[in-house]
């Protein structure tokens, strides 16, 4: 009964969060009127370079900067910003979807998309460049913007593969931040738009297969120069500062920045079952929620094993260190494992293993999350297992050795498994922190569970309902397993009490 | 006749940092031997019995078991230990291992003895000592004789040479002390060569062939039980044997 009560405030508080305020329009109509306001942007877009221009001017411009152009959004229909800017496309699609936000005629700057690639693959660079020329001269591309770039609804795909293709110049990896449509964006659990297409179709003139990565606008150019992807496109406009790290095929379009205001309309108020609709079932939303969690699931598995065996391994070092004095060498290379690990945000240390250790290995990025991961949580049980195996009675190493058993042996049959029940209340506990810990994957651009939420809020411009959802499944991932925990307490406590009398 | 040495005690002097617990210790322990040592606390019995089986790293001098100094890196102290048993003041039984396990673990695991032949020979000792029935018992359940007991048994699985007790009976209540005791005594009736640290006077005297008195760092007097109790020599061995009477 207590339970239910606890989750039945737990849902009234959530709505009670989710209730908003009324907010007025905008203050601004004009380019020239964005001096002093509150800007919203995409991080690294180059409608972040031209309002990082105003920030500096000394006017109290604030530009506030997100990682997706629907997050910007979201703050501006909250109030938490007066406009965001943002190229034409994408402002377009969201001013379909929300009756309160309107684009001001004057547009912002006019621009060149262009794709871009690894100053080191002039080659590659030469031979798109090619296959785009003739893409442009046989209306191909053509085609493709129409049919994205339209008043009614886009239905289907513009591009389809000539017959015949058989890859043989092996596959050419793009990097795309997939919330930016009608340039790239998901629908029915496929990265689609005209960027997409586009390059599908320069693929095809290569004769390589094209396979595409998600991940963070700001992480597409390391992505191509580190050689995780061949090629970035996602409505990159050529800039000078992009210039100096990375090769721009020839444009292939161009395309405005706009500003986004509110026009003072109230918003479509939507019933709370159309938006369940629209956030799970329609296109089977609900898809990308199971396909996260399976991932999450995945990653922390492995990374809960590889944790407890690097911890077990360094502690064992260690405490045999701190009670024989040998080991001195592997005692040493431990702790500057354990100051590491301990001493960096883990977001920096999967970036680390992603974007440097494993720049060039063709690796699948769940193996790698799991590692980064596993490694992380390996320092935290590490130190966890030492203080088991400290807190011991000396009494158990003397009764152990004087019988003849080695170090090992001792350590195996007789600490270790007493340090294993006494810390897991203390090792259940980094695991849970590592379960939730591993909603940062979506920065190397891995779809689980918090990126699944964040894919369908970009389709839906909704955060209610992903966000939710999202969070009651962590909530209930954590409490099995604080669940199963609790069980393999039990049956450990069971066993030493079995034959009492 | 000479009777034939184990362990040969040569020049042995332990400290710990600045603070010297022994000082040119000299001393053989033989088959047959029951010795019990006894003295104030802190003058380093507990100490000495420990260096024996190079628990207590000593500082300085040389330790013979069966004329292998272990005090040499070269030994393999591992197989000394599984020739000397030792039971602790604090029993340190295993408490995630059954009675049994807590028996054959390093029969077993020395490869000393088969499982089965561990076993078989586990259940005879238990049988021996009346606890049969707690084989597969954890020892959380048991009582401090009751534990002191498979401690014994434990130690004895191994088929050692010589066993130490490091005060077997003083964290045990009053009415278990005498099982203990028994059991001891009656192993010194079989012949079991032992080194015991107690303060159970009375038990010296009866079950030892040899006492000695640890004061001062060394070794201070030694004799028969009737030497030492009833005619001592030294005014610190007097004084002790007054304070405790």
């Amino acid at each position: 009964m207590k339970r239910y009560l606890i989750w039945i405030m737990t849902v009234l508080l959530l709505c009670l969060t989710s209730c908003g305020k009324e907010v007025g329009p905008s203050d601004i109509s004009g380019v020239e009127e964005l001096a002093g306001k509150k800007i919203g942007v995409q991080i690294g877009t180059t409608g972040d370079i031209y309002a990082s221009d105003y920030e500096k001017d000394g006017s109290g411009t604030v530009v506030e900067r997100y990682n997706k152009g629907n997050d910007a959004i979201s703050s501006l229909k909250n109030g938490k910003i007066d406009c965001v800017i943002i190229d034409e496309e994408p402002a377009k699609q969201y001013i379909k979807r929300n009756s309160d936000l309107s684009i001001l005629e004057e547009e912002f700057k006019l621009e060149d998309y262009a794709i871009c690639v690894s100053k080191e693959q002039s080659k590659l660079t030469e031979a798109i460049n090619g296959a785009l020329n003739e893409l442009i001269a046989d209306g191909t591309l053509q085609t493709i913007i129409d049919h994205y770039i339209t008043d009614g609804e886009v239905e289907g795909k513009a591009y389809t593969s000539p017959a015949g293709l058989d890859y043989a110049n092996g596959e050419l990896v793009m990097a795309t931040n997939a919330a930016f449509p009608p340039y790239e964006y998901y629908s029915n659990n496929e990265i689609v738009g005209i960027d997409a297409e586009m390059a599908r179709a320069v693929a095809d003139k290569l004769n390589m297969r094209l396979v595409i990565e998600d991940m963070d606008f700001d992480s597409i150019i390391t992505a191509v120069q580190g050689g995780k992807a061949d090629i970035g496109a996602a409505g990159m406009t050529v800039t000078e500062d992009r210039l100096k790290n990375i090769d721009f095929t020839v444009s292939y379009t161009t395309a405005k920045q706009v500003i986004v205001v509110r026009n003072g309309n109230s918003g479509a108020i939507t019933s709370i079952r159309d938006s369940f609709y629209q956030n799970f079932v329609e296109d089977d939303r609900y898809m990308y929620l199971v396909e996260g969690l399976g991932n999450t699931i995945v990653i922390s598995l492995v990374a809960v094993l590889i944790g407890i065996v690097i911890g077990f391994l360094v502690a064992i070092v260690r405490a045999t260190h701190d009670k024989t004095g040998s080991m001195k060498l592997l005692n040493a290379i431990c702790h500057v494992y354990l100051t590491v690990i301990r001493g960096t945000p883990t977001m920096i240390q999967l970036l680390i293993i992603y974007y440097v250790v494993f720049a060039s290995a063709n690796i699948s990025k769940i193996a790698v999350a799991a590692l980064a991961f596993g490694i992380n949580s390996g320092a935290y049980v590490a130190e966890i297992i030492r203080g088991g195996i400290m807190s011991l009675d000396q009494g158990q190493f003397e009764g152990a050795r004087s019988l003849g058993l080695t170090h090992a042996q001792t350590m195996r049959y007789v600490i270790l498994p007493q340090t294993f029940k006494n810390t897991l209340p203390s090792l259940a506990n980094e695991f849970i922190v590592l379960i939730k810990e591993t909603a940062i994957s979506g920065y190397i651009g891995l779809q689980d569970l918090t990126m699944a939420g964040n894919i369908i809020r970009s389709n839906t411009y909704q955060a209610f309902f992903p966000l939710i959802a999202v969070a009651i499944v962590y909530l209930a991932m954590v409490m099995l397993f604080s669940a199963g925990v609790r069980k393999l307490e039990k049956n450990l406590k069971k066993n030493e009490r079995q034959v009492y009398d | 006749m000479t009777k034939e040495c184990i362990i040969r005690v040569e020049n042995m002097t332990k400290a710990f940092g600045k603070t010297i617990v022994l000082q040119g210790i000299h001393t053989e322990i033989c088959k047959g031997d029951i010795v019990a040592i006894i003295g104030p606390s802190g003058c380093g019995k507990s100490t000495f019995i420990r260096t024996l089986n190079l628990l207590e790293q000593p500082t300085e001098g040389a330790i013979y078991v069966d004329g292998e100094n272990i005090m040499d890196k070269k030994t393999d102290i591992n197989r000394i230990r599984q020739k000397i048993g030792m039971v602790f003041q604090h029993f340190n039984l295993f408490p995630n291992l059954t009675i049994l396990e807590n028996i054959i673990l390093a029969p077993v695991k020395t490869k000393t003895m088969t499982q089965a032949d561990a076993e078989k020979k586990a259940r005879e000792l238990l049988a021996r000592v009346g606890l049969e029935d707690k084989a597969d018992a954890y020892p959380d359940t048991l009582s401090g004789g009751q534990k002191q007991r498979i401690a014994i048994v434990r130690a004895l699985a191994m088929n050692p040479e010589v066993l130490l007790f490091d005060e077997p009976t003083s964290a045990l209540d009053p009415e278990m002390v005498g099982e203990v005791l028994s059991l001891i005594q009656e192993l010194a009736e079989d012949g079991m060569t032992m080194v015991i640290v107690t303060h159970e006077m009375g038990f010296a005297k009866e079950v030892a062939n040899r006492v000695m008195f640890f004061d001062e760092r060394i070794i201070k007097e030694e004799g028969t039980p009737e030497q030492i109790f009833e005619a001592p020599q030294s005014e610190r061995l007097k004084s002790f044997l007054a304070c405790i009477k």
